[in-house]
């Protein structure tokens, strides 16, 4: 039996051994990351308590199906993105071995001050990995916004630690269900502010369009999939299961996460820039999923969480790529790319209908379990949101599409002489990466009672009250 | 063979052509005709299996005669149009994925109609929807594919919240259980019968939403546009159909404000429908592009398929469910003879061509009968249909829906005039002395839907014995047959007398031709101008600003189109202002939003 602690002593010790070990920073960042999906499979669910102090006073980790499962798709989106654009690694072998630590650490924690801890890690990772596209103010912008973020995050545990005298989650969960809800409005506002700068909740990211926005092919998937599905994982963790949201607060937050949603993907629509285009995909996605737990609805959150990073790892790596190839992602400029690349382009493009929902796909799936869950929630008002934006989603991905198979100005057929003249070379690695990844979206949006069988195992997530609703082949829908 | 086979092996099949195109593009593309053809054939063999029920991974199926009477218009014209496939390879970016999502589309809309749940048909749906998107870019426009799906995208999200909503209500996704569930409530059942039937209204192209139609089938490969012309609008008439047949619209609005006996619910749509088609026969005969002129007839043809579905009574409804057969060949056998014109000529312009009769003899034929019964002159089907649909409305003494009926039947003699004159009839052009006409492969379907569009208008029985059993399955009295001749309220229309008739009036106009003396022919550009130079001859001719005179009447007409187009444009500045609003470059404008939200959540808190 091993003990999850390993998949953050690990890396954070291979950290150390690559900085005496110069010359293999990328393959100690393999090893450590190879190392750690291996042993994800040997884990077995459970406490596991730290230094001997008994919770709440030591720090321990929860290993639940939630935290299984999220620590499973990040390692493997960390490992897969790594290996595909292996070549950008460099010198970054280092702070990516700390960042997966940190990453692990955060969906490990059982402790909202450890919780911090990891966030601070993972954050400082992020700044420097932000920092490779030399655009410095951005990476400021963010170094600001984000240590503000969790600033507040810290000032929102000090007050619940000074009324709860508690920082271990499932204790301050405990107090929280007799506590005067109304009381702790601002705690938890403060530590919904906190996240939400990093899940990049409207209108508390900023930093957002800087930094996705120039991200190359490894920074981008990475931000994109393994950072951004942790926070929102995360997110869920606390919001769900920890925190006690009275209505009022509750209402509010769920509006924000729908406000986000529809201004995220108004703003993708009015964008040509392809990065740009995703990025406001990812944070209109950031808001449906924080909607989704808000409403309780664990079960569609996750299957929405794996289907954004699963498809942005993809996206972004191809969008990145392109860019660092041409020097430019401007779609008009890049009219017909994927005429010669036409494999890397399909899975862009799976990734796309994925994410916009389109039947076939796993996307599609997860939409209907959310909106199914939503309607069994008697709110008639949120699907309407959802599908609007299903809707402007669907537009500016298949206009982007369109634009990058079929060159051509209006009026002719289209030609290859339309196509860019730009050279994009995507090479073999990153090619099977997003092959391998479209087609476990293929794979999942037409067995979907496989990812069923997978996450509900053994109960639900979290909370008993999530609804999953499945079609499979034994009972019909 | 049992049709879940069938509808995987269409599937198969879609791969398979693709595997087939990768070595030769031109293989692949008679692939798709042995590969459509072959399914037609197993499907029309397979009428007994009415009732049948299967299911393929989590969706479930449910043989009916609709979907089976569906699925048969809609590969009769994928087959058709199949044979011009392999001519138009050399000219596609994609040929592999052309043929590969040709077929997709086809095994979709197959299953689309054969759904026994409302997941199972919004998966189909999507499925074509999103098949024949990408088909639409490889010709003339990009944004006529973004729009295509746009549109499609409003319907089926709509449908898509209709159907999450009836299942939260009902508790069921059964198709059959779910709608009866609604005769009880009729506040839900207007709420869903609304909602869900925008998808159907999306795709036939009914005002406001018919601006697609031209843009699409105007633009999109000359092979795709019979397709999407002659099938795949009939998907929304199948929306329709399940909105007012499946669905007890008349039941559960029996309670509702009538208006001219109507209930005021299904009287909307068909105002809709008549907006349809009067708009879609005025802006037809405006137009310059033979294809966007067809384009524009589906839209008004789309008119009367909705009204004639929304009567769902004896007389309206079978002329609708004929009638939507009838467009579908006669408009694919119209797209596919200007697309013989436009593989010899390169170009769909009316006022560029003329005097293709002396070079494509029977595409000319061929174009002639299907405009006949797209006009709905007989002794052609769209002349039974229309008939039907027009008896229907004035039994029910429906007068606007009636006059805009006539109005369109009237008026399409102007549209589909237009080409007749000025791409097959008149003079030549120089240019195409040495034009070829169609080849055989080219001929073979347009000769057999010119041969079923007689066929159907003199025995429009065969047909009609389907329909009646589809109106005898969702309960409504079935059409009546003697014979040849179909009992109306005002006596018995018998099409085979009607083409005895006009046989012999055929054959002494066509005596009196031979007889008299032939006309003078004078060259193209052979114009009197008092020996002044002409430097532009082709604006004197007559095919050029064909209708002047008559569009000149409603030259100032508002479009809708502007409007949807503000609309989209609101989008993009929503959008923008997000951008300038939250996304700056600076943190302080993230700081000052974080106070902004604080303050406010604390303000609104420390009410409670």
């Amino acid at each position: 039996m091993m003990n999850p602690v390993l998949l953050i002593a690990i890396p954070l010790l291979l950290a150390f051994l690559s900085i005496i070990l110069k010359h293999y920073k990328s393959q100690l960042l393999l090893l450590g990351s190879a190392v750690n999906m291996i042993l994800i499979f040997g884990l077995q669910k459970g406490e596991y308590i730290i230094g001997g102090f008994k919770p709440p006073f030591g720090i321990n980790l929860v290993l639940d199906d939630y935290a299984f499962i999220s620590i499973l798709v990040v390692n493997g989106l960390f490992l897969v993105i790594n290996l595909m654009s292996f070549d950008k690694i460099d010198k970054l072998g280092t702070v990516l071995l700390v960042s997966l630590a940190g990453l692990n650490g955060m969906l490990l924690t059982g402790d909202l001050f450890n919780l911090f801890v990891f966030l601070e890690i993972t954050s400082i990772t992020a700044y420097i990995l932000s920092s490779v596209s030399k655009k410095y103010q951005y990476s400021f912008n963010y170094l600001v916004l984000g240590t503000l973020g969790s600033g507040l995050y810290l000032f929102g545990l000090i007050i619940l630690y000074s009324v709860f005298g508690s920082l271990n989650m499932a204790d301050i969960s405990k107090q929280m269900a007799t506590a005067n809800l109304n009381q702790m409005l601002i705690p938890t506002f403060l530590i919904f502010v906190g996240l939400a700068v990093e899940a990049k909740i409207l209108p508390f990211n900023g930093w957002v369009k800087g930094v996705y926005g120039n991200a190359n092919s490894l920074v981008g998937p990475l931000f994109a999939s393994a950072y951004a599905g942790t926070m929102l994982f995360v997110f869920g963790r606390v919001f769900v299961q920890v925190l006690m949201v009275s209505s009022y607060l509750k209402v509010t937050l769920i509006i924000i996460g729908a406000v986000t949603l529809l201004a995220g993907e108004a703003a993708a629509l009015s964008k040509t820039r392809i990065r740009e285009i995703l990025l406001y995909s990812s944070i209109g996605q950031s808001g449906l999923v924080v909607a989704l737990f808000l409403s309780g609805l664990v079960f569609p959150a996750v299957l929405q969480i794996f289907n954004n990073i699963f498809s942005k790892a993809v996206m972004f790596t191809i969008g990145g790529k392109m860019a660092d190839d041409t020097g430019t992602d401007e779609a008009d400029e890049l009219q017909g790319a994927f005429l010669k690349n036409k494999l890397a382009g399909l899975s862009f493009t799976v990734a796309a209908f994925s994410l916009i929902g389109l039947p076939l796909f796993y996307g599609f799936y997860s939409k209907i379990n959310l909106l199914l869950g939503i309607f069994s929630l008697n709110n008639f008002w949120l699907p309407v949101v959802i599908l609007l934006g299903t809707i402007i989603e669907g537009v500016y991905f298949i206009r982007l599409l369109v634009k990058l198979w079929t060159p051509g100005e209006e009026g002719h057929i289209s030609t290859e002489e339309y196509a860019t003249k730009f050279t994009i070379k995507i090479e073999l690695a990153k090619v099977i990466g997003v092959v391998f990844l479209s087609a476990i979206l293929i794979i999942a949006g037409i067995l979907p009672g496989m990812v069923r069988n997978n996450l509900t195992e053994s109960g639900q997530l979290l909370n008993e009250e999530s609804p999953s609703y499945m079609f499979d082949l034994e009972g019909g829908i | 063979m049992s049709f879940d086979l069938l509808i995987l092996m269409m599937f198969a099949g879609a791969f398979l052509a693709y595997l087939i195109s990768k070595s030769n593009s031109e293989a692949g593309g008679i692939s798709t005709v042995v590969i459509s053809l072959i399914s037609l054939v197993l499907l029309l063999l397979g009428k007994s299996q009415v009732g049948n029920e299967f299911a393929i991974l989590y969706m479930t199926f449910k043989v009916t005669t609709i979907g089976w009477y569906f699925s048969a218009v809609m590969i009769l014209v994928y087959s058709m149009t199949s044979f011009f496939n392999s001519y138009w390879m050399k000219q596609m970016l994609y040929p592999n994925a052309y043929n590969f999502l040709y077929l997709f589309s086809l095994a979709g809309t197959v299953g689309l109609f054969f759904a026994a749940d409302l997941v199972t048909l919004f998966i189909f749906w999507e499925m074509v929807v999103w098949s024949s998107t990408f088909i639409v870019p490889l010709g003339k426009s990009r944004r006529a594919a973004v729009v295509y799906y746009t549109i499609s995208s409003i319907g089926s999200m709509a449908t898509l919240y209709a159907i999450m909503l009836l299942h939260a209500k009902s508790g069921t996704f059964i198709i059959s259980e779910a709608f009866a569930w609604l005769a009880t409530d009729p506040t839900m059942a207007t709420i869903v019968f609304f909602i869900f039937i925008l998808a159907g209204l999306t795709k036939i192209g009914i005002f406001p939403f018919h601006i697609w139609l031209p843009l699409a089938h105007g633009s999109a490969p000359h092979t795709f546009s019979p397709v999407l012309s002659g099938g795949l609008v009939k998907m929304g008439a199948f929306i329709a159909y399940m909105s007012v047949g499946v669905l007890p619209a008349y039941q559960a609005f029996s309670g509702s404000l009538k208006i001219m006996g109507m209930p005021i619910q299904i009287y909307l749509l068909m105002v809709l429908g008549a907006i349809s088609i009067v708009l879609g026969t005025l802006m037809a005969i405006k137009q310059d592009d033979a294809k966007k002129l067809i384009a524009y007839s589906s839209v008004a043809n789309g008119g009367y398929i909705l009204i004639g579905i929304l009567m769902m009574d004896q007389l309206s409804c079978a002329g609708s469910l004929m009638h939507l057969f009838n467009h579908a060949i006669a408009s694919a056998a119209a797209f596919l003879t200007i697309a013989v014109v436009a593989h010899r000529t390169g170009t769909t312009k009316i006022s560029e061509l003329g005097g293709m009769i002396h070079r494509m003899p029977v595409t000319f034929t061929v174009y002639l009968i299907s405009i006949i019964s797209l006009a709905g002159i007989p002794p052609m089907g769209g002349f039974v249909s229309k008939w039907l649909i027009i008896q229907g409305l004035a039994d029910k003494g429906l007068l606007f829906m009636a006059l805009a009926a006539f109005f369109g039947s009237i008026g399409s003699f102007l549209y589909v005039f237009r080409p007749l004159a000025a791409v097959f009839l008149g003079q030549l052009a120089p240019k195409n002395y040495e034009l070829e006409g169609a080849t055989l492969m080219m001929k073979i379907p347009m000769v057999i839907l010119s041969a079923l569009i007689i066929f159907f208008g003199v025995f429009p029985r065969y047909i009609l014995e389907v329909i009646g059993e589809i109106q005898s399955s969702i309960g409504i009295t079935p059409i009546q047959l003697e014979g040849n001749a179909i009992q109306a309220i005002n006596g018995l229309l018998n099409s085979y007398h009607v083409f005895v008739i006009f046989g012999f009036g055929f054959l002494i106009s066509l005596a009196i031709f031979m007889l008299l003396q032939k006309s003078r022919k004078v060259g193209l550009m052979d114009t009197f101008t008092s020996a002044e130079f002409i430097h532009t001859p082709e604006l004197y001719h007559y095919s050029h600003d064909f209708y002047a005179p008559f569009e000149r009447l409603y030259k100032n007409h508002p479009s809708v189109e502007n409007f949807l187009v503000n609309i989209a444009n609101k989008f993009d500045e929503l959008g923008q202002m997000v951008n300038a609003l939250f996304f700056s470059h600076k943190p302080s404008i993230t700081v000052f939003w974080i106070t902004v939200v604080t303050a406010i959540i604390y303000l609104g808190g420390a009410r409670i």
